[in-house]
């Protein structure tokens, strides 16, 4: 009997990322750890590989590591298909979107900073949609919205200084 | 350096946007008004809303004996109650609205009321 061997062929891409995932999937996991204030607030720094994986490769690059990474740390965390699973999905998926956009605004004016607050707010939208309209279907969830919007504010910020120091390290700015 | 400050012009403009967005939702959202009126549910059912802005002590007798509402001064309280764990005697006085205090062994809730519902975890 002879051993069948499946043989995917990858790309320069495909390795890239790869390690890319691999690095916001090891983030996402010290991340998980560490104490939170209330639940949701999180500095959400693997979406600091997101918008690297955007400047410096292309957008497709930047869906593939954020999916990735979304569908990895829940499985690895025990989390899969989860309500906090389901969360972060919505609020990545979200996330992309406002980045496919705001990609498109002129590079002389917006750094990743400006894009890493727009991206954490997209994030923390859809997270709050998607409690109101599963979770917690009542009103009530909009005493929330202003603690939520100031922590998207305070590490979009952090994490888009971050991205804009490792572009600009890496000379992709 | 005169390009790095452009570089940022337009970040700082979705920084100032999101700082007033934030304002505003603080604004809108946590705003706590002083409620006017108290609504008393007794069994299931409204026993009766009554003015904050009178000294009134109020006796309902239920099934463990009488709950003691007291309204002084804009504020209001359940001053004794039958009850063994005394939850609702020892949250003490209320008068923002949606603010309550409930009484469940002796069926007696009371809920500040203003001209708009606030919202809270009880509504859900």
């Amino acid at each position: 009997m002879t051993r069948s061997i499946i043989k995917i062929k990858t790309t320069l891409l495909d390795h890239q990322i790869a390690q890319l995932s691999a690095i916001a999937i090891g983030l996402s996991l010290i991340e998980s750890v560490l104490p939170s204030p209330m639940p949701g607030v999180k500095p959400g720094i693997a979406n600091i590989i997101t918008l690297y994986a955007m400047y410096r490769f292309n957008f497709r690059t930047a869906i593939w590591v954020s999916i990735l990474r979304v569908f990895a740390t829940s499985l690895i965390l025990g989390q899969f298909l989860s309500p906090t699973f389901m969360l972060s999905l919505a609020g990545s998926l979200l996330s992309l979107l406002t980045l496919y956009f705001s990609i498109k605004l002129p590079s002389r004016f917006f750094s990743p900073i400006g894009l890493s607050v727009l991206s954490s707010f997209a994030h923390i939208t859809g997270q709050l949609l998607l409690v109101r309209l599963w979770l917690i279907p009542h009103a009530s969830i909009y005493y929330l919205i202003p603690i939520y919007s100031a922590a998207a504010l305070a590490f979009g910020l952090i994490n888009g200084w971050i991205t804009y120091r490792l572009l600009k390290h890496h000379n992709s700015i | 350096m005169k390009s790095r400050s452009k570089i940022f012009l337009g970040d700082s403009l979705i920084i100032f946007i999101s700082l007033i967005f934030i304002i505003f939702t603080f604004k809108t959202f946590w705003h706590f008004e002083t409620g006017s009126v108290v609504q008393v549910n007794f069994q299931g059912k409204t026993y009766g809303n009554f003015s904050l802005f009178q000294n009134k002590e109020m006796s309902l007798i239920g099934k463990e004996g009488e709950s003691i509402i007291e309204i002084k001064e804009g504020r209001v309280r359940f001053a004794k109650s039958p009850c063994k764990n005394q939850y609702c005697v020892q949250q003490g006085w209320i008068h923002f609205t949606g603010q309550m205090l409930i009484c469940i062994p002796n069926e007696v809730s009371i809920e500040v009321l203003g001209k708009t519902k606030a919202y809270d975890s009880l509504n859900y």
